[in-house]
């Protein structure tokens, strides 16, 4: 007997589950029901531009609507559209795979100034998320707050050249908004000494050979073998991007001119004004779903048939290799764990429902963003949601 | 004759071409997939065409499932005289200093236990046009040709 599981949130966690559940049992009926019109979560919206192999997982995740026979349900967003009380009386067992899309906030005064804005959603913004914001005006001097890798993703794409981001998925807009900010320095401040910041060695190399990239570093790791020392030893370009550790910011306030930043520093406390602040410490629930609640409930036990995985479960830090290797945990955890009821309708529960994305709406929209790609770019991604909605749309009429 | 394929993988992609080459090879050969993290050095045996397929992470290091397997081949120097391989990497010439070390550090070591490499090692580029069947299957049948 086959049983029938529901994954809400078809980002790498999602995917990697579906992918490792239909590997041990092909028979599986599993679908992926995302609130977004396309799939792939991050790996569309918050992988870079300019990593498009990192993309390259994507095939493999197509794979399981081609060839594994799960079904993608897009433009769903459980909680509004569809309740999760719903869908576990439809299903045997259900994911919560939906992420943490809202940015950490800074939690201190002046955090909700114009000027400052999330790296979440300014990367939104530059990948033409449909839900996205508009894109700010950072000004001259931005300070980036925080130096994890989502922190290094904004340096690169701030200090890249435009003949850089050949070869890229940048929008037109985005693409445009970046050559004309002008900016003339960034500085980045984290707490943590030099050699405990949380970005990889390999993007902090990238970011040096980067051609205006100038890095230089306060307070920096003792060790001449550190990435970030060797990144400023080896760039020489026209953009100084300062590193400050051991840099605490405690407030914000607004300038005439801008934004000024007070921060305590092992010198004392400093002021750093800043054109815009770039806050990129981490992600947290947007409050839609209640996270603790939901968690609480799938750690409980079989009985609720309630899993959780990905960020949604463990909190903003995995990278995609482990949420491969989590889903494939997860995926042998339910198997073990689930007791098929023929009564349940699965999939049947959205039969007739208009406005529904399927996988193959999905092959329309990226074969024609592949198709519409300039020259320089690998795809021209469309930003808006009735695009986006419209191969499900013309279906329905 | 018996072809042996295994990989050495981080987020996948290299499980998947694994399992593509099989589909492709299964009609007319006796095919087995298996992950490099669950094989032993001594498991590559001389009668069957032993096929690798090894992405690169990390500043050319290895992907996470192909560590076990390379740490016993460093622990245990086995002699793997008599063992045939071929060797297909993933990449991203984006890593331009270390494109491919993966499974060029790879095909190194089982050199330096005995085995002995059959065709040209080649790199698919994720940052490229290709897709990696599109490159592999031509190359393993360039491969099977000689082998
Ligand atoms: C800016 C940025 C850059 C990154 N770059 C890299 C990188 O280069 N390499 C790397 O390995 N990792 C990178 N990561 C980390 C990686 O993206 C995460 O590890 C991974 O995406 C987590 O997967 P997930 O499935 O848990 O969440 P997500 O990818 O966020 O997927 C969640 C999905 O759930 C959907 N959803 C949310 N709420 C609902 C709802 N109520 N109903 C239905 N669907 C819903 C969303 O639309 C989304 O599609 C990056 C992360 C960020 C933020
Ligand atoms: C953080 C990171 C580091 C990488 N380092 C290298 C590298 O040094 N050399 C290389 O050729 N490819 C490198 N790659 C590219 C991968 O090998 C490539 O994306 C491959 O398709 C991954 O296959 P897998 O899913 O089987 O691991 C890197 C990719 C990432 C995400």
């Amino acid at each position: 007997m086959s049983a029938k599981i529901a994954i809400v949130g078809g980002g790498p966690s999602g995917c990697y589950t579906a992918q490792a559940l239909l590997k041990r049992a092909p028979d599986l009926e599993v679908d992926v029901i995302d609130a977004l019109p396309v799939p792939y979560g991050l790996v569309r919206y918050g992988v870079a531009a300019d990593h498009q192999g990192t993309k390259g997982v994507a095939r493999q995740f197509a794979r399981l609507f081609t060839r594994q026979k799960a079904q993608f349900f897009g433009n769903l967003r459980v909680g509004e559209d569809v309740s999760l009380d719903e869908l576990r009386a439809a299903y045997d067992a259900v994911v919560l795979a939906t992420g943490l899309s809202a940015d950490r906030p800074l939690g201190m005064p002046g955090e909700d100034l114009p000027g400052v804005i999330g790296a979440g959603a300014l990367t939104r913004a530059l990948y033409e998320h449909p839900d996205a914001t508009d894109l700010p005006h950072l000004g001259a001097t931005p300070v980036v707050i925080g130096t994890g890798n989502v922190a290094i993703d904004v340096l690169r794409l701030l200090a890249k050249t435009p003949a850089e981001l050949h070869g890229s998925d940048l929008g037109a807009g985005p693409s445009d908004w970046l050559a004309a900010q002008g900016i003339e320095r960034i500085t980045v401040i984290g707490r943590s000494p030099a050699a405990a910041a949380r970005f990889s060695p390999v993007m902090v190399k990238e970011l040096g050979e980067l051609s205006r990239a100038e890095i230089q570093v306060r307070h920096p790791a003792p060790e001449a073998e550190d990435a970030l020392n060797l990144a400023a030893a080896a760039s020489s370009g026209p953009l100084p991007i300062e590193f400050r550790f051991e840099t605490r910011p405690l407030a914000l306030e607004a300038t005439e001119s801008g934004l000024r930043l007070t921060v305590e520093t092992p010198e004392g406390e400093d002021r750093i004004d800043a054109s815009s602040v770039i806050s990129a410490i981490g992600f947290t629930c947007d409050g839609r779903l209640d996270r603790a609640g939901l968690l609480a409930e799938a750690e409980a036990g079989a009985a609720s048939r309630l899993y959780a995985a990905g960020w949604f479960r463990g909190g903003p830090t995995g990278a995609i290799p482990q949420c491969r290797e989590e889903g494939q945990a997860l995926a042998a955890r339910i198997l073990e764990e689930i007791s098929p009821d023929p009564a349940r309708p699965g999939r049947g529960l959205f039969a007739g429902r208009a406005g529904v994305v399927d996988f193959d709406h999905w092959q329309q929209i990226d074969a024609q963003e592949l198709a519409a790609a300039p020259e320089d770019r690998c795809r021209r991604k469309f930003a808006r949601r009735e695009d986006l909605l419209r191969p499900a749309l013309s279906q329905d009429e | 004759m018996k072809i042996a394929i295994y990989y050495g993988t981080e987020t996948g992609n290299a499980e998947m071409l694994a399992e593509d080459i099989a589909t492709e090879l299964e009609d007319a050969h006796e095919t087995s997939v298996a992950d490099l993290a669950e094989t032993a050095p001594e498991a590559l045996k001389a009668a069957e065409l032993n096929v690798i397929v090894c992405s690169s992470y990390d500043d050319g290091d290895f992907p996470a499932s192909a560590k076990p397997f390379v740490e016993k081949l460093n622990d245990e120097s086995p002699d793997l005289s008599g063992v045939r391989f071929a060797v297909f990497g993933l990449g991203d010439s984006e890593y331009e200093a270390t494109y491919g070390f993966g499974s060029m550090k790879l095909a190194d070591l089982l050199v330096a236990c005995g085995a002995t490499t059959l065709g040209e090692r080649i790199v698919h580029d994720a940052a490229g046009d290709d897709l990696p069947e599109d490159l592999a299957l031509p190359w393993l049948a360039g491969i099977l040709e000689t082998a």
